[in-house]
């Protein structure tokens, strides 16, 4: 007899992290907002504090149709062009 | 574990499963190469074939796996195309799996069965709907949760984030009852001819079961139907929420009798089910003080009939139907998938 395997492993695109930047001072933050309750105002706040104590600057901030939709067409390459550091990842 | 041990004691096999995490708690019947292909045949795909992609989870469902994990739930082959054409349905991206798959919310997905399929391997549609007893009801819902878990990395803890889940999470498959209906089945109002075999997949976190059994005519029936679908604890009262309603005998015929149409239904439901704005600050639901407009300004669950799916199936006895309320329809819509046979 035999065990056969029901998983899969994830493997359909490889994924990998971006360089972590060295230092945060005049770096151009990106915020990705989920549309959770109350996820832009945290989000905002954040970016606010992060900017009074290292410098960064808040450059772009998109709206995701949801929380559950994958993020849309064209975005991240729009991203990736106008911010050095994306923060993303509202839960409940 | 070693062959001869699995073959003197095939409660060993079984309790390899357990060990390895590939269960949902309940024992599975372990699979052997001559029950994959025997399912794959009867779906008439090869082992390697992509079934669909979850970008999220950068994961891809193969016909092959899919297909162990049918035989794990108990599916007899004849069930297998069911099983592929609901995890289409998942794949979808207007179904966005992640939301109502990780949620805290911890939403069953409810497989309606439409068509001669339905039919033709017993799936039931009358008494005990939800209820035990039937294996095509209890494994096709059961194979699709363990892909979920096994395939989609969506198990409990992890990318599965369910605060309460719901018992519905093991299996939640039924066929609408077509044979008697007073209107045309549902797949039939989602495009598909009534000799079409599908699935509709929905995602829900809770299934209230409405009683009402004096309502002669169909509103006092309705209004019960609407405050279910909109009392405050509501998941999503946003105004934009899709929601299922499984109507059995007694209430079907209530509107059967007084000549309502499906329309006609749901349209009474757009309209009833609402709360008043004052009523959702009090409750929480709302930020904000009450104001004296607040008391008289009304809020509706719903924006279209469309969004209200009727569904008759359930006993010929008893006056029960069954609300359950959906996530929202900007966050997950529910998908109907054509089941397809051997080519």
């Amino acid at each position: 007899m035999k065990i056969f395997d029901p998983t899969a492993a994830a493997s359909t695109r490889p994924l990998g992290l971006a360089p972590t930047p060295p230092r945060l001072d005049g770096v151009r933050l990106a915020l990705v907002e989920n549309t959770k309750f109350n996820s832009e105002t945290l989000l905002r706040k954040l970016a606010e504090r992060l900017g009074r104590k290292y410098g960064t600057t808040l450059s772009v901030v998109h709206r995701k149709r949801s929380p559950s939709h994958e993020i849309e067409d064209g975005v991240i390459p729009a991203l990736r062009r106008q911010a050095d550091l994306v923060i993303s990842g509202i839960g409940d | 574990m070693t062959d001869s041990a699995a073959a003197s004691d095939p409660s060993a096999l079984i309790e390899a499963y357990f060990a390895a995490g590939y269960t949902d708690g309940l024992p599975v019947v372990p699979p052997t190469e001559k029950s994959i292909a025997a399912a794959l045949a009867a779906a008439g795909l090869r082992a390697e074939e992509p079934l669909g992609e979850i970008p999220s989870r950068n994961t891809r469902v193969t016909a092959e796996k899919a297909a162990i994990n049918a035989v794990m739930a108990g599916c007899r082959p004849e069930y297998f195309p069911v099983v592929v054409a609901a995890i289409r349905g998942l794949c979808r991206p207007e179904f966005a799996y992640h939301g109502p798959a990780s949620s805290t919310g911890g939403s069953a997905m409810v497989l309606i069965v439409n068509g001669p399929i339905a039919r033709a391997i017993g799936i039931n549609a009358g008494n005990n709907l939800f209820g035990q007893g039937h294996r095509p009801n209890a494994t096709i819902g059961r194979a699709v949760r363990l892909v979920m878990m096994n395939v989609m990395n969506t198990r409990p803890g992890l990318l599965d984030r369910a605060t309460l889940g719901t018992p519905g999470k093991y299996s939640f498959c039924f066929a609408e009852n077509e044979d008697d209906h007073p209107w045309e089945p549902l797949h039939v109002t989602r495009g598909f001819a009534a000799h079409d075999s599908t699935v509709t997949v929905y995602a829900s976190n809770s299934l209230c079961q409405a009683y009402n059994q004096l309502a002669a005519t169909p509103e006092p029936l309705l209004l019960c139907l609407a405050d279910a679908l909109a009392n405050l604890s509501t998941p999503n009262l946003k105004g934009f929420n899709e929601s299922l309603v499984v109507l059995a005998g007694e209430h079907t015929d209530v509107l059967r009798r007084n000549g309502w149409s499906r329309r006609d239904a749901q349209q009474f439901l757009v309209e009833h089910a609402s709360q008043r704005v004052a009523d959702l600050k009090r409750g929480g639901r709302l930020p904000g003080e009450v104001t004296a407009d607040d008391e008289t300004a009304e809020r509706r669950v719903f924006e279209a009939p469309e969004d209200i799916l009727l569904v008759c199936a359930g006993g010929r006895a008893g006056a029960w139907s069954a609300c359950l309320p959906g996530w929202g329809k900007k966050w997950t819509r529910s998908v109907t998938v054509h089941v397809e046979g051997p080519r």
